[in-house]
């Protein structure tokens, strides 16, 4: 059995006179959750799309479950697209009953998990309503159990955060972690990489429609070292950026995170800043996926 | 089958709105109400008339009031009031020359029609009187009485009164000429005329007419439901379209399922609703007709209603799919109606050609014509209704009209699934073809 639930391979898409996407390749292990990451407009949505046969790659070969795309592996494919939408007239109980039956499910298959689904979202009340009537946050939910109720081998999720608050963000990262445990192999997208970086065990960045970082995410982390650390101050920090060993500094005012070029000259560096500023907190810390994205950006840039 | 799950939820989604359940009632309350309301405005909104009758002749008078009396309708149901009066003798050469320049005063179509009844003319303006009946001199000669009134358009009362006095006419000619008057009354006797008259020109001479009249009614039915839901189709296509939830769908299901089940589950909400209609007009028209020779019953043949239903249903759904194909290729409702006119055009050809059809249905312009798929649903029920053409022909235009609604209905999936991927992008024509290639 081939051990990749997914296998994207030089996918190429222009629109009009701007390339989408750009020789994209990635491959999701089986039982592996994969981020797909990058900022708004970096080509995810159009990878997903083109991975969920909706539009067509210009070049590249795409392989599901170790197949081409067809009509029966769909029943096994649970897919949060983008752009969520739900008949608004229908009720919930209608809307997972028509969601699921388009799933190839029985009728009583459909009530067990349904009404399962809708207790663990705390949605159970909400039965008998219409979708109008539920809130942006549950209706996205309802969408959310649309997308599992089938129990697919395989989940893609387009910005599955995206219009939630905490409390449900938290929801929604739990089930997936729970997805997994259960085998499903899952790729998300997302531009929030603080929420991705807790739960993802491979990461593929895009920017600009090219692959800029594919890998392991302990490994991504290894390979950018420990060279940072996070400060808690009180003061004026400006003079830190113009230190010969500091390599970048991001500032939020009461916190920065600073990379250094050597993590040995930590102790240097708190030296240096207790001399001009009231230091609450300093630890060493791992790079972010959000500082690795933004060096890598700019390195390919050539800042 | 996914398909049924599409179309379950395309139907319940029409047919649960509240616009539907509220056409579907009220449509058929304003027909009936076009219908019968002036029928009953004319029962229910008869006021009291008095009519003087001035009988110069002296030979109606009499009879006319005998009549009356025996007649108990006269003032229950047409609620008339006579008074009749012999006119003064001397007077009567004056009454004859008022008479001749009312005659001219008519072909003259002056106004003051009036002037010359001064002595009633006050009467009838001041609402004393309802109007004026005068019975000339030499009215068996002339055979001609007039009638003056405000109100002269009164198609009941008019009636009443030229049937009464040429009944009380004939009877004296026929007196006159030493009949037993027990024959007369029996030979002048009341003849139920109104239904005796429908019934003879139902039959024979207007016949044609009658077909034609009765297969373009039929026609208008399926014109309106067509247009009624063809668009009604359209514009669910371009909604399925342009709404995020397509990418769910068409990622459990294929497209044709998408683009069939929706255009069977609106189609069929449409023939719930007109199967409502022609549920309750048959119901209606069963109680009216019973026992009664009505016209329509006699063209609707259980043959032919069985045509109206294949035909219809055929040509409902070639021209829903054509309405979807629309849809499917534009992206907003003002650029669907541009598209959409034409399709109206070809469903009003047929209306003209049927002209035709009636006079000749078999010519070989007629026959190819049917045979035409866009045609067949229209002009092939015309032909049937006004003389059944050969089995064989009737079959043939059946089986191309399904092959070509079949073939309408690939090509609209095809197209479906074009404009649902071109996401900012304006779709090519190589990359039609590609799609339409593509599985």
């Amino acid at each position: 059995m081939d051990n990749y639930v997914l296998e994207l391979d030089g996918l190429v898409k222009d629109f009009d006179n701007k390339r989408a996407v750009n020789n994209v390749s990635l491959k999701l292990k089986r039982g592996e959750i994969l981020g797909l990451l990058g900022p708004n407009g970096a080509g995810k949505t159009t990878t997903i799309r083109m991975t969920m046969n909706i539009i067509a790659p210009d070049s590249g070969t795409i392989k599901i479950l170790g197949e081409h795309f067809s009509e029966k592996l769909k029943e096994r494919i649970g897919y949060l697209p983008e752009e969520r939408g739900l008949y608004r007239k229908m009720k919930v109980s209608e809307t997972l009953r028509f969601f699921g039956e388009l799933k190839g499910m029985k009728g009583d298959e459909i009530k067990a998990r349904g009404s399962e689904l809708l207790k663990k979202f705390d949605l159970e009340d909400y039965y008998d309503k219409k979708v109008e009537e539920l809130s942006k946050g549950m209706a996205q939910k309802l969408q959310f159990i649309t997308t599992i109720i089938h129990s697919p081998d395989l989940l893609i999720l387009d910005e599955p955060f995206s219009g939630l608050d905490p409390v449900n963000i938290e929801l929604v990262k739990d089930i997936i972690l729970e997805k997994k445990k259960e085998g499903i192999s899952i790729i998300f997208s997302t531009h929030l990489m603080a929420y991705a970086e807790k739960i993802v065990d491979d990461v593929v960045m895009i920017n600009k429609g090219k692959k800029v970082i594919d890998g392991n995410l302990s490994g991504v982390k290894a390979q950018y070292g420990t060279k940072f650390v996070k400060v808690n101050y009180e003061g004026d920090s400006g003079f830190v950026r113009e230190l010969d060993y500091v390599q970048s500094v991001k500032d939020y005012g009461n916190e920065m995170e600073i990379e250094l070029n050597d993590i040995a000259l930590k102790n240097k560096l708190l030296n240096d800043l207790v001399t001009k500023i009231s230091v609450n907190g300093f630890q060493v810390t791992e790079p972010s996926l959000n500082n690795i994205f933004i060096r890598k950006v700019n390195e390919g840039e050539g800042k | 089958m996914k398909v049924w799950t599409i179309i379950k939820k395309e139907y319940k989604q029409i047919v649960s709105k509240k616009s539907f359940v509220i056409s579907t009632i009220l449509t058929p309350v304003m027909m009936a109400g076009f219908i019968f309301l002036p029928i009953l405005l004319t029962k229910v909104g008869r006021e009291e008339k008095t009519i003087v009758i001035e009988d110069y002749s002296g030979i109606v008078k009499q009879r006319f009031e005998e009549n009356v009396k025996a007649d108990k309708k006269v003032e229950t149901e047409l609620k008339l009031k006579f008074q009749t009066e012999s006119a003064v003798p001397g007077k009567s050469g004056e009454q004859n020359i008022l008479v001749k320049e009312y005659e001219k005063n008519l072909a003259a179509k002056k106004p003051g029609q009036l002037e010359i009844l001064k002595e009633y003319k006050q009467k009838i303006l001041d609402k004393e009187i309802d109007g004026l009946v005068l019975i000339p001199e030499d009215v068996l000669k002339t055979r001609r009485i007039f009638f003056c009134a405000l109100n002269i358009s009164d198609f009941e009362t008019n009636k009443y009164i030229t049937s009464a006095v040429q009944k009380i006419l004939s009877e004296k000619m026929l007196t006159e000429q030493d009949i037993d008057i027990k024959v007369v009354k029996e030979a002048i006797r009341d003849v139920d005329l109104g239904t005796f008259k429908v019934k003879k020109e139902g039959t024979s001479k207007a016949s044609s007419g009658m077909e034609y009249m009765m297969s373009i009614l039929m026609l208008s039915i399926l014109f309106t439901v067509i247009m009624a839901y063809g668009q009604l189709i359209m514009r669910g296509v371009i909604e399925e379209k342009n709404n995020r939830i397509v990418e769910v769908l068409i990622s459990s299901t294929r497209t044709q399922t998408l683009f069939y089940g929706k255009i069977i589950g609106i189609g069929l909400a449409g023939l719930t609703q007109v199967g409502i209609w022609i549920g309750l007009a048959v119901g209606v028209m069963g109680r009216v007709a019973l026992g009664v020779d009505n016209p329509l019953v006699n063209f609707l043949t259980l043959e032919l209603a069985v045509y109206f239903v294949i035909f219809f249903i055929i040509g409902y759904f070639m021209f829903s799919i054509l309405f979807s194909i629309v849809g499917a290729s534009v992206n907003t409702d003002e650029e669907a109606q541009q598209f959409a006119a034409p399709i109206t055009y070809l469903l009003l050809i047929p209306f003209i050609i049927g002209i035709m059809v009636t006079q000749n249905p078999n010519t070989p312009l007629v026959i190819i014509a049917s045979l035409f798929p866009l045609f067949t649903p229209t002009l092939m029920f015309m032909r049937i209704s006004v003389a059944v053409p050969a089995f064989a022909q009737i079959a043939l235009s059946i089986v191309l009209s399904i092959l070509f609604t079949m073939f309408l209905a690939w090509l609209g999936a095809k197209i479906f699934r074009v404009g649902i991927l071109m996401y900012g992008k304006k779709p090519k024509i190589k990359e039609i073809m590609k799609w339409i290639k593509y599985k």
